[in-house]
C-alpha cells in the first residue's frame, strides 16, 4: 500500500519542479534587463521585501513566544485559543480584516490611511501565521529534553544564558524551516494584499498575476521571468542558510539527548 | 551544619510526594538519600536545587534561607542521570561554560581531574556515555558549587564504568572538601560512596545515621558488615569451613603478613563491594549477604 | 494584561462577521464544486500523506533521501510561482480548464503539508511501537491500532488541506480557465462587484466549512474508535 502511495506522491511533487523547468524554457530569449528598468517592478520588489521580512519575523517572534509560554507555563487555553485563525482560509481572514479596517467604526479606515506602509496586510498574514509557527515551534518545546534548561540553571548561568544554551540551539531548525515557508507563502501570494493591498506599489505576486492575465497573456513571459527568478532567490537564501548552519545542525542532532 | 531542610511538603495532584521531610547535611560530608522509585527523593532534591516549589517548609544554608531565591543564583549544581551535555558546545566549552570567568585552562584542568585530558574540543557525540557523564560532572565542579546534587548519577551505566564513576566522585568530592547529597534507590551505591544515609520512604524520613549504624538500628537496610579502618596495604578474604559451617576470614595484612582482624560471618553466600579489586589503605568496604542463596 | 491582550488579537477579526446579513447560502454549483474539491482533496490528502509517510519511516531504499529532498523542496517554492509552471504543462496537455486540472494543482499545493504533518506524528509515535503492528495482518493492524493511533492527525491532514484549498484563488482562477466557480472565486467577483451581503456569505461558508468537517470528523472518530474497544472486550 505505502510504495504506490509513494509512487503517487513523487509523481504530485515532481510537477512543480517540471513546472519551473517549464518556466525557465518559456523564458529562455527574455531579455532580463527589461525587468529592472520597469519602475513597476523595482517599487514592488522593496515593498515584498518590506512586507514579507516584516509579517514573518512579527510571526516568529510571537509564535514561538507563546509556544514557550504554553509549554512552560501550561497554559492550555492559549492553545485552544491559537487554533482558531487555523480554520480560517487566508482569504476569509483577508475579507474580515478588509470589512473591519475599511469602513468606519471601529477602525475608521486604516487601509487608506495607512496604505502606504500595508499596516492590515501584514496584520493578516500575522493573524494567520502566528497559530502556523505556534504549531511548529509547540512540537519542539514539546521534544525539548527540559533537562538541559534545568542543567542550565543549575550551573548558575544568567537567564539569557540560560535561553542560549538550552532553548536557542534547539529552535534554529524549526525556525529556519518555519522562516523560509513562510517567506515562500508571503512573498509571492495574490490573494492576501490583491483584497487589502494598495495599487502602486503593488506586491510581487499581485502584479506578476495581474500582468499574466491582461491582455491575453501578451505580457506572460514577464511574469513568468518574475516568477522563476523569485524562485530562485528563495531557493538560494534557504539554500545559503541551511549550508551555513549545517554543521552546527548536525552536531546538535548527534549529540542531543532525548 | 550546612544543609537543613525542615518539614518539607509537596502534594502533587492530590498525593503527598514529600510529607514533612527534615534533612540535615553537615559540610564536607557525602550524604545518600535513599529510597525506591516514588519515595519523593528525587522531588527533595528539584527543591533543594530550586527547580520545584515545596508547598511549606524550608531549605537553608548556613542559616540563609533558600527557597526564594532562583536556582542559578543558589550555587547548587547538579549531576543527573543523563549527561545532558550542550550538544552545539564542544566537550571543553561545556566545562567553560559553567566557570567564573569563562576561563579555557581552568576547563582544561577539569578535564584533566577526571581523566579526559585533550578531549576539549571533541564533539560530545564522540564521547562514551561514561565519558560524556565525566564531563558532566566537570562541568558540575567548574561552576563552584557550595553543594553538588548528584541525582542517580550512575543509573545507566555499565558496571565496570559505575564503580569506576563512583570511585571518581567520591575521591574528588572529598579532595575539594566539598559537600554533595546523592539520590538513589541502590542501597549498596549508597554504602560505597555516602558517608551518612537518609532513607526515605513514601515522602517520609524512615532513618539516618552512617552506614553502619543504620546495619545495626534498620534490619530493612541489608545484611551488611562493614570492614573499617583499615590502614594497610592489603584485605584478603579467605572461606573455610568450621564444623560444617562456611566461615569468611577477612585480613588486613600489614607489611608483615599479620593477620589482624577475623569476621565470622553466618552462612550464605557473600559478595563482597565494590567489585573492583584495587582495594586502597583507608577504605572502609562492605561485605554483602547475597540475598536468596543459601 | 497580556491574556486580554491576546485573546482579543485572535478573536477581534471576526467580528466582521457580524457587519452585516449574509445573502442565504444555497446548494449551488459554486458551492457543490468547492465540496466537491474539500472532500475529495481531504481522501486524496489522508491516503497519500500517510502512505509516504509510512514509507519514509521504514524503508532502506537508497531513494529515500530524494524523497525526502522531493517532499522537503514545494514547500520552499512559492504556490503561485510554481503554478505558472504548471499551467504551462497543463496547457500542452490540455488539462486546463478542467476539474482534473484544477485537483491536481490543489494536491500539489496541499500534500507536502500533509506528508509532513503524517511523518511528524509517526515520528513522535515511534518506529518501534509501530513495527509492533506488523505482527497483525493489514486490516486490524490499521482498524485497531493505527487508526486510534493516528485519527488526530489525520483530523489535522483534513483541516489544512481544506484551509489550503479554501484559499486558493489564483490556482482555481487560472488553472481552470475561469471555468470553474468556487466559493473563493466567487468571494473575489462579489469583492469586485461591491456584493457585501455574498461576499459575507462566501466569508462564511470558508469559515464554516472547516469548522464543520473538523467537528464531524472528531465526532465520527471517537464513535469508530469507540465501536472498535466495544469488539475487543
Amino acid at each position: 500500500m505505502s510504495r504506490g502511495s509513494v509512487g503517487l506522491s513523487v509523481i504530485v511533487l515532481l510537477l512543480p519542479l517540471a513546472g519551473l523547468a517549464f518556466l525557465a524554457g518559456e523564458t529562455a530569449s527574455f531579455e532580463w534587463t527589461s525587468l529592472w528598468r520597469d519602475a513597476a517592478w523595482r517599487a514592488s520588489l522593496a515593498v515584498t521585501l518590506y512586507v514579507t521580512l516584516v509579517s514573518t519575523t512579527i510571526s516568529l517572534l510571537i509564535g514561538t513566544w507563546l509556544a514557550r509560554t504554553v509549554r512552560i507555563r501550561e497554559a492550555v487555553w492559549l492553545s485552544a485559543l491559537l487554533k482558531l485563525p487555523m480554520f480560517v482560509p487566508h482569504v476569509a481572514g483577508a475579507y474580515l480584516f478588509l470589512l473591519l479596517f475599511s469602513g468606519g467604526f471601529p477602525f475608521y479606515g486604516l487601509v487608506e490611511a495607512n496604505e502606504r506602509h500595508h499596516f492590515v496586510v501584514i496584520l493578516t498574514y500575522v493573524w494567520k501565521e502566528v497559530p502556523f509557527v505556534f504549531l511548529m515551534m509547540l512540537g519542539t518545546y514539546g521534544q525539548l529534553n527540559r533537562g538541559y534548561l534545568d542543567m542550565a540553571k543549575t550551573l548558575q548561568l544568567t537567564r539569557f544564558e540560560q535561553f542560549k544554551v538550552a532553548e536557542w540551539p534547539f529552535l534554529l531548525k524549526p525556525l529556519l524551516d518555519s522562516f523560509w515557508i513562510l517567506v515562500a507563502f508571503i512573498s509571492f501570494a495574490y490573494e492576501v494584499p490583491a483584497l487589502l493591498g494598495v495599487t502602486f506599489p503593488e506586491l510581487l505576486g499581485v502584479l506578476a498575476y495581474e500582468r499574466l492575465t491582461t491582455g491575453l497573456f501578451l505580457n506572460a513571459n514577464e511574469s513568468y521571468a518574475v516568477a522563476l527568478v523569485w524562485t530562485l532567490l528563495i531557493s538560494v537564501g534557504a539554500f545559503v542558510s541551511y549550508l551555513v548552519t549545517a554543521k552546527r545542525r548536525r552536531r546538535i542532532e548527534k549529540g542531543v539527548r532525548r | 551544619m550546612s544543609l537543613v531542610v525542615t518539614k518539607i511538603q509537596k502534594n502533587f495532584k492530590q498525593r503527598d510526594v514529600l510529607n514533612g521531610v527534615d534533612l540535615i547535611v553537615d559540610k564536607k560530608e557525602i550524604h545518600a538519600l535513599v529510597g525506591v522509585s516514588g519515595s519523593g527523593k528525587s522531588t527533595l532534591l528539584r527543591i533543594i536545587a530550586g527547580l520545584e516549589t515545596a508547598d511549606t517548609g524550608t531549605v537553608t544554608w548556613d542559616g540563609e534561607p533558600l527557597l526564594g531565591t532562583p536556582p542559578h543564583k543558589r550555587r547548587i549544581t547538579m549531576l543527573s542521570q543523563s549527561p545532558l551535555l550542550f550538544p552545539h558546545l564542544s566537550v571543553g566549552e561545556n566545562v567553560t561554560l559553567a566557570t567564573q570567568n569563562r576561563s579555557r585552562e581552568q576547563a582544561e584542568a577539569w578535564l584533566d581531574r577526571v581523566r579526559l585530558p585533550g578531549r576539549y574540543d571533541d564533539d560530545i557525540h564522540e564521547l562514551s556515555g561514561g565519558e560524556q557523564q565525566r564531563v558532566s560532572f566537570a562541568r558540575a565542579l567548574a561552576a563552584e558549587p557550595r553543594l553538588i546534587l548528584l541525582d542517580e548519577p550512575f543509573t545507566n551505566l555499565d558496571p565496570d564504568l559505575k564503580y569506576e564513576l563512583q570511585r571518581l566522585i567520591r575521591d574528588l568530592v572529598q579532595q575539594l572538601e566539598l559537600t554533595a547529597l546523592l539520590v538513589t534507590h541502590d542501597r549498596e551505591e549508597a554504602m560505597l560512596v555516602a558517608d551518612r544515609v537518609t532513607l526515605l520512604e513514601d515522602g517520609e524520613v524512615l532513618a539516618t545515621g552512617t552506614p553502619g549504624e543504620l546495619y545495626e538500628t534498620e534490619p530493612a537496610f541489608g545484611d551488611f558488615i562493614e570492614l573499617s579502618g583499615s590502614s594497610y596495604p592489603a584485605t584478603m578474604m579467605e572461606v573455610t569451613e568450621e564444623a560444617g559451617e562456611p566461615v569468611v576470614l577477612v585480613r588486613q595484612l600489614n607489611r608483615f603478613g599479620n593477620r589482624l582482624g577475623e569476621y565470622r560471618l553466618a552462612t550464605g553466600t557473600y559478595v563482597i563491594l565494590p567489585r573492583d579489586e584495587s582495594f586502597q589503605v583507608g577504605e572502609t568496604y562492605y561485605l554483602r549477604k547475597k540475598k536468596g542463596v543459601v | 494584561m497580556s491574556r486580554v491582550l491576546i485573546i482579543s488579537f485572535i478573536l477581534f477579526p471576526f467580528l466582521g462577521l457580524l457587519f452585516g446579513l449574509p445573502s442565504p447560502i444555497r446548494l449551488d454549483e459554486v458551492l457543490m464544486n468547492t465540496v466537491f474539491y474539500v472532500i475529495s482533496l481531504a481522501v486524496i490528502n489522508v491516503w497519500l500523506g500517510l502512505g509516504t509517510a509510512w514509507w519514509l519511516i521504514f524503508t532502506e531504499s537508497r531513494w529515500r533521501t530524494l524523497v525526502e529532498w522531493l517532499v522537503f523542496i514545494p514547500l520552499f517554492i512559492p504556490v503561485m510561482a510554481s503554478m505558472f509552471g504548471m499551467y504551462i504543462v497543463l496547457a500542452n496537455v490540455g488539462l486546463v480548464g478542467t476539474y482534473a486540472g484544477v485537483l491536481l494543482v490543489l494536491l500539489v499545493s496541499t500534500l507536502p503539508y500533509s506528508i509532513r504533518l503524517a511523518y511528524n506524528a509517526m515520528y513522535v509515535i515511534g518506529r518501534p511501537l509501530l513495527e509492533q503492528t506488523m505482527t497483525l495482518p493489514p486490516l486490524p493492524r490499521f482498524s485497531m491500532v493505527l487508526f486510534p493511533l493516528l485519527a488526530a492527525t489525520m483530523r489535522t491532514i483534513v483541516l489544512f488541506s481544506t484551509v489550503i484549498v479554501l484559499g486558493q484563488f489564483v490556482l482555481v482562477q487560472l488553472i481552470g480557465a475561469g471555468l470553474i466557480p468556487t466559493v473563493t472565486t466567487q468571494l473575489y467577483q462579489s469583492y469586485a462587484g461591491n456584493d457585501v451581503s455574498l461576499a459575507l456569505q462566501n466569508t462564511w461558508v470558508l469559515i464554516l466549512l472547516p469548522v464543520l468537517l473538523y467537528i464531524g470528523l472528531g465526532g465520527l472518530f471517537r464513535a469508530a474508535v469507540r465501536i472498535m474497544k466495544e469488539r475487543l472486550r
